[in-house]
């Protein structure tokens, strides 16, 4: 019993150093990809609102909320605190 | 051939699954109620635990040949896809065209967290140990505490099938208890200052990094972890259908009809391996508390991790984002949100903890892998070490 307790002990040391290095080698080969293909601002597009029916945010659940303003955020390049949901168009 | 009435009668009840159910069927077909009524009723993980109660039921109607264990019944040839490794890579398939990678390309270090979440797995593993398991056995439980439900399958019918059903129930089952789990753990071990720290926003990332990463995660984990390529491979196949922009059918597939149908099959497959002989033995109870454990000590090294990382990085890592290291996409990163939410309505930690929860999908593949390496059978007699090693000791040889 004892020695097998000793062996998962090993197993699972030796486990977290492989997924360590495995996955530190995937962060620099990301840092190193994003470094050498920086992203471009795609073209802007000419707004397109059509007149759509208005929903107030706070009919709508705070998780949906977080959601878009966390899309829009990474979208806009701006902190979510930059700016405030007004209104939610459904589809 | 004459029938009386009294024989007819005798043989008709006799046909019925009335007279061969057993208290083992009985206490079986209960479990299965509880598993549906937990599923419609409580909503805990309904489009897994739904077929998993509904298949188990099925399994342990008498007669009705529809245990995974009965050659040639229908749910038997359902269960060859889990027990030839055929269905987890699929849903890993349609999980990859579902997947964002952008927060994790935005934010790489974030990885780490997906790792350090691992350390549920391990935990467990030397729990399971403790508890009387062998180390095949006790890695198939310890996979458990990756939360992920096709890798724990995947692994346990590689490595420990007997433990299939207990194994996959459990995962399921803590899976969809993650937003009951979690919380208290993430409050217990950070401070109301760290659940209120508002993080950078991240950093757009270029498609082509986005097409690129899922070929080169490829290359890189399985040339490392040959065994986990099934599951890495479709993982990232169904990412690049996704992000590559010129396969919108396939992607779309994927992510829908492909996953939705996939899934079907794989729960009824898991739900009729759950029969009397298999699941109600005290192995199950063991594995059931092994399954807790797992999720506590993931939970744990995760915050714990990312604790570190935001001290090091003097206090732009907001702890409760390690939390998310588990895989259980999105509900993981979801339940980071909500807990930094309490402290802080206006502080959103939900893109930024998608980051470490992708991690932990690719974590906990990774965990399966060294898994498959140490004990797996993947060539029909060798493990890969054994293989790696006859390789090299032929290859010098053949050099002297």
């Amino acid at each position: 019993m004892d020695s097998m307790v000793i062996t998962s002990l090993t197993v699972s040391l030796i486990a977290i150093l492989v997924i360590f290095t495995v996955l530190v080698i995937l962060i620099y080969t990301i840092k190193l990809l994003v470094h050498f293909i920086p992203y471009e601002e795609p073209p802007t597009q000419k707004s397109t609102s059509a007149a759509l029916p208005k929903t107030s945010p706070s009919s709508v659940s705070p998780d949906i909320i977080s959601a878009i303003t966390a899309v829009m955020a990474t979208h806009l390049g701006k902190s979510p605190q930059e700016f405030h949901i007004n209104q939610i168009n459904p589809k | 051939m004459e029938l009386t009435f009294g024989s007819a009668a005798t043989k008709i009840i006799g046909s019925t699954g009335f007279s061969s159910l057993t208290l083992g069927d009985g206490t079986m077909i209960l479990v299965a109620c509880v598993l549906l009524y937990l599923a419609i009723w409580k909503k805990f993980e309904p489009l897994l635990l739904l077929p998993i109660g509904f298949g188990c039921l099925l399994a342990n109607l008498p007669l009705s040949m529809m245990a995974s264990t009965d050659s040639g019944g229908l749910l038997n040839f359902f269960y060859q896809g889990v027990k030839h490794e055929i269905l987890p890579p699929l849903v890993f398939l349609g999980v990859g065209a579902l997947t964002d990678f952008g927060p994790l390309l935005a934010n790489p270090s974030t990885l780490l967290l997906g790792a350090a979440a691992q350390i549920g797995v391990y935990t467990t593993l030397v729990g399971a140990v403790f508890l009387g398991f062998d180390l095949k056995e006790a890695s198939a439980i310890g996979i458990i505490g990756g939360a992920d439900g096709p890798t724990s399958i995947f692994i346990a019918s590689k490595l420990a099938p007997h433990l299939l059903a207990p194994i996959a129930v459990a995962a399921y089952s803590y899976m969809s208890l993650v937003p009951l789990i979690q919380p208290p753990i993430m409050r217990w071990l950070t401070t109301a200052e760290e659940r209120k720290i508002k993080m950078e926003q991240l950093k757009p990332i270029s498609q082509t990094v986005k097409i690129i990463f899922p070929i080169v995660v490829t290359i890189v984990c399985c040339l490392m972890l040959p065994g986990v390529t099934p599951l890495l491979g479709m993982l990232m196949l169904g990412n690049l259908f996704r992000e590559s922009g010129v396969t919108a059918r396939l992607h779309e597939t994927a992510e829908t009809h492909l996953i939705n149908i996939v899934t079907i099959l794989l729960a009824l497959a898991v739900g009729s391996s759950m029969t009397a002989d298999s699941f109600l033995r005290l192995e199950t109870i063991k594995i059931i508390i092994l399954g807790l454990l797992a999720f506590c000590m993931a939970t744990a090294g995760g915050v714990i991790f990312a604790k570190i990382m935001s001290k090091l990085s003097g206090g732009k890592i907001n702890p409760l984002i390690g939390s998310a290291g588990v895989s259980a996409v999105p509900m993981a990163a979801r339940v980071s949100q909500r807990v930094g939410a309490e402290e802080d309505q206006t502080n959103f930690l939900l893109m930024h903890a998608m980051g470490p929860n992708v991690a932990g999908v690719i974590g906990s593949a990774v965990a399966a892998g060294v898994f498959i390496s140490l004990f797996g059978d993947p060539t029909g007699g060798s493990t890969h070490a054994e293989v790696a090693t006859n390789l090299i000791s032929t290859m010098s040889a053949s050099l002297k």
